[in-house]
């Protein structure tokens, strides 16, 4: 048995690592665990970054092929933070059962859909719907969604952030000038508004910054701010109230700039996102003895939750799959009223799970690996990278990369602040998510993965921690033109 | 076609199994052997006039030739990824010496019945790359270039090349230099007795452009240069610099770039035969050369071989058109 503590790191929990070791070798001795499944056991104490999440406090993941048989590999988390005195040895027996060859698979949960990979999973769907009904959310809890980040507000509104932001696009566009290289119309592009502060402070201080100069660039401005969803976008207006006459709203998908903005091909002076690829549909893999497993994931509700959203809903438990699926056609007022078709979205989401399974990657070049891998790029990465790790794909993430990319004028850049790891090393140290904030999910992006695959499509991308706020877990993506 | 051809995934992975000494330079010559065959067949049933070799030797446009350059010191564990750039460097004078591009030119013609043309990096984008710690200037580095590179030239015309192009996409990152890199380009083509166009675009790397602007930055200066075709992207920029060759009275040829390398969107034939009429309402047809804007390099081989079916089709459109 291998039991990994590094995760633990500096956290109160570690005292709980002893219960479980104690725990495990309890149920050992008294055969409810093999000893041949003893041995291969590897038990991760894992502390969530995000105390809402889809974990139970101890899941198994037990590792199958690709024709659906079992392999000798099974992995146990247990979240830390939910360990409570005395529930361990109950939550292990139940989750070590659950994974025995014939064992019954559905009495302690009603599973929302097949083993699939996270990209599609269902949990994207109410992420989606939370996008565009965040007004109804907003309602319901009285609070802007911005309240329920860390600090209550988000690091992109910055002043002394957009200040030095500012300061760096300006020198660009001097630079530009004095080579005669700037073009008439000066293009950038916000991906992700959110209330459109960011974007109304930048531009505010632009104009200060160009008026003290008089550069007058910043009449040349043509600020696009895109985002999926029409409500953001409104929402927005407001905040840039002031540069309107700059100002064009779009309604663009982040995975793929480039299909609605493929005019703008090579004219984009800056890109800038915000907690956008946190956002953005993910799957992982963990890489264990020398192989590859892919992550496949069911959400599912424990059958407390059902019972509890059958009684208070008054809807029958069989007819819960179907109230789901209602609920995610995009309407809240199934219920009879709005209000409580806001309230069951919000309980049934609080009580959503994700169970996983491992399946063995056997055909790694026909893997369908998001866009910008290939078999050949994921083993020049892994030869650097730990030999026993767990990491994410990032596949929105570096759709969305890859394909804003292509808009960046030759001297243009991207900025992306996000909650990034930055070296694969650090999947060593942390799980990193994924975790709900309010109605939406977000997820650590695998900034490593993006700079290799930067490095192949021309940019070399360096990240740089937000110092701008004490105690902040953001750091900074920035690309420059790779020679 | 500009030079290069599409590079194959199994090609790129297989020149970095190389750089991690994997597979011998006996097997990797095979191999380039076998892929610069595939590509000068995929020209023919394109339907060029006019084939190279596509190219599948070089890593990129720079490296290939700062190998060859005698007296120029690499640092071989400088790359990580095949078209990463060496790390080089001069120290001392440039010695007179072969590059070896005859083998490629008589491997190209074996290959072919078709019209060949080779193309060679110009010295101002190779002193851009290589390190200067020996001249007083990148003038002077790019002369002795220039030198080394115009007895190349004349070794390449004895083995029987009559059309060669010198790529420079360096000028239009820097058009101050313009006027030292005519004065470069011409010690260069000195008593070359064949065709030479020189190819100025706003770079390809890794597919995209390095710099943006008009090629008005090129007039007058670039009228001094003893060479017979200008090759010039015009597909992914638009057609306005065409106007240019109104304004200016050259007797240059135009290779027209009317296809655009840095999308896999495929030109239809007629959007081809559009952009060929643009160029016909400056120059007379007998003056013009239809091309795709630089390299296929970063292109599928699918997506690069239709794009070239595209244009060969718009030329016959035109063609017709003009009762040829």
């Amino acid at each position: 048995m291998i039991v990994k503590l590094n995760h633990l790191q500096g956290k109160a929990a570690a005292t709980s690592a002893q219960d479980v070791i104690g725990t495990v070798y309890t149920l050992l001795e008294e055969g409810h665990i093999e000893k041949a499944q003893f041995a291969r056991l590897q038990i991760e104490l894992d502390w969530i970054q995000y105390k809402q999440n889809f974990r139970e406090v101890v899941i198994a993941t037990q590792g199958y092929n690709e024709r659906g048989q079992q392999v000798p590999i099974m992995d146990v988390h247990v979240d830390t933070r939910q360990v409570v005195p005395g529930c361990l040895r109950a939550a292990l027996l139940r989750a070590l059962a659950r994974s025995t060859p014939g064992a019954p698979q559905e009495q302690d949960r009603l599973p929302l859909e097949q083993f699939q990979s996270m990209r599609t999973s269902i949990v994207w769907e109410f992420n989606k719907l939370y996008w565009s009904r965040l007004h109804d959310w907003e309602l319901a809890t009285g609070k802007g969604y911005e309240q329920a980040l860390p600090g209550g507000q988000s690091d992109g509104h910055n002043p002394e952030a957009i200040a030095d932001s500012v300061a760096d696009f300006w020198t660009l566009l001097r630079d530009l000038e004095s080579k005669n290289q700037l073009p008439p119309e000066i293009y950038l592009l916000e991906i992700g508004v959110g209330t459109g502060t960011r974007c109304g402070m930048w531009l505010t201080k632009f104009r200060t910054v160009d008026q003290e100069r008089g550069t007058d660039y910043y009449p040349r401005l043509r600020v696009l701010l895109g985002d999926y969803s029409l409500a953001t976008l409104d929402m927005s207006k407001p905040a840039v109230e002031d540069h309107a006459d700059l100002c064009s709203f779009l309604v663009l998908d982040a995975l793929n700039p480039l299909k609605t903005l493929s005019f703008l091909r090579h004219k984009i002076m800056q890109v800038h996102t915000t907690n956008v690829y946190d956002n953005l549909p993910d799957e992982e893999v963990v890489r264990r003895d020398g192989k590859l497993y892919f992550v496949q994931v069911r959400a599912y509700l424990p059958m407390a939750d059902v019972a509890a959203l059958s009684n208070e809903f008054e809807i029958p438990p069989d007819k819960l799959r179907s109230t789901v699926s209602r609920l995610l056609s995009g309407s809240t007022d199934f219920l009879g009223d709005a209000e409580r078709g806001v309230a069951f979205w919000m309980q049934l989401w609080n009580a959503i799970r994700l169970e996983e399974r491992l399946v063995l990657v056997e055909d790694l070049p026909d893997f369908p690996f998001p866009q910008g891998l290939d078999a050949g790029k994921v083993e020049d990465i892994l030869k650097e990278a730990p030999s026993d790790f767990r990491f994410h794909l990032s596949s929105g993430a570096l759709a969305s990369f890859l394909n804003t990319l292509p808009l960046l004028h030759p001297r243009g850049y991207l900025q992306v602040q996000d909650i990034f790891v930055t070296d694969l090393d650090q999947y060593r140290l942390g799980f990193y998510g994924p975790g709900k904030l309010d109605g939406s999910l977000l997820n650590w992006v695998n900034g490593a993965l993006l700079k290799e695959v930067a490095e192949r499509a021309g940019y070399n991308v360096r990240f740089a921690p937000f110092t701008y706020r004490k105690g902040s877990r953001t750091s900074v993506l920035y690309t420059t033109r790779r020679e | 076609m500009v030079g290069s051809y599409a590079m194959p995934g199994w090609l790129e992975r297989l020149k970095t199994e190389y750089f991690a000494r994997r597979i011998s330079r006996h097997d990797l010559d095979e191999i380039y052997d076998a892929a610069a065959k595939a590509a000068i067949k995929d020209q023919e049933i394109a339907g060029l006039d006019i084939v190279t070799d596509g190219e599948p030797r070089r890593d990129n446009m720079v490296d290939y030739f700062v190998e060859r350059l005698p007296g120029v010191q690499i640092d071989r564990s400088s790359k990580k990824f095949y078209y990463d750039f060496y790390d080089s460097v001069v120290q001392g004078k440039l010695p007179m010496a072969s590059l070896g591009l005859v083998p490629d030119f008589n491997f190209l013609q074996t290959f072919t019945e078709r019209q060949t043309k080779i193309c060679i990096t110009g010295p101002h984008c190779l002193s851009k790359r290589i390190r200067n710690q020996y001249y007083p200037s990148e003038e002077a580095l790019a002369t002795d270039i220039a030198k080394v590179m115009n007895l190349e030239l004349k070794a390449l015309v004895k083995a029987g090349a009559k059309y060669i192009q010198i790529d420079e996409p360096y000028y239009s990152g820097f058009p101050e230099d313009l006027p030292w890199c005519v004065k470069v380009l011409n010690t260069m083509v000195e008593g070359v007795d064949a065709k030479i166009a020189v190819h100025i675009c706003y770079g390809n790397r890794y597919g995209k452009p390095s710099w943006e602007g008009s090629y008005r930055y090129l007039f007058p200066t670039i009228m001094e240069a003893k060479v017979h075709q200008l090759t010039l992207e015009f597909a992914r920029r638009g057609g306005e610099d065409l106007d240019l060759f109104k304004e200016f009275n050259t007797n240059f040829e135009l290779g027209v770039g009317v296809i655009d390398v840095k999308t896999d969107d495929i030109e239809t034939p007629e959007m081809v035969a559009d952009r060929i009429q643009k160029a016909l309402k400056v120059l007379p047809p007998e003056r013009i050369f239809i091309l795709p804007d630089c390299g296929l390099f970063h292109l599928s081989r699918d997506v690069a071989f239709a794009k070239l079916k595209a244009m060969v089709e718009g030329t016959r459109i035109v063609r017709k058109e003009l009762g040829k």
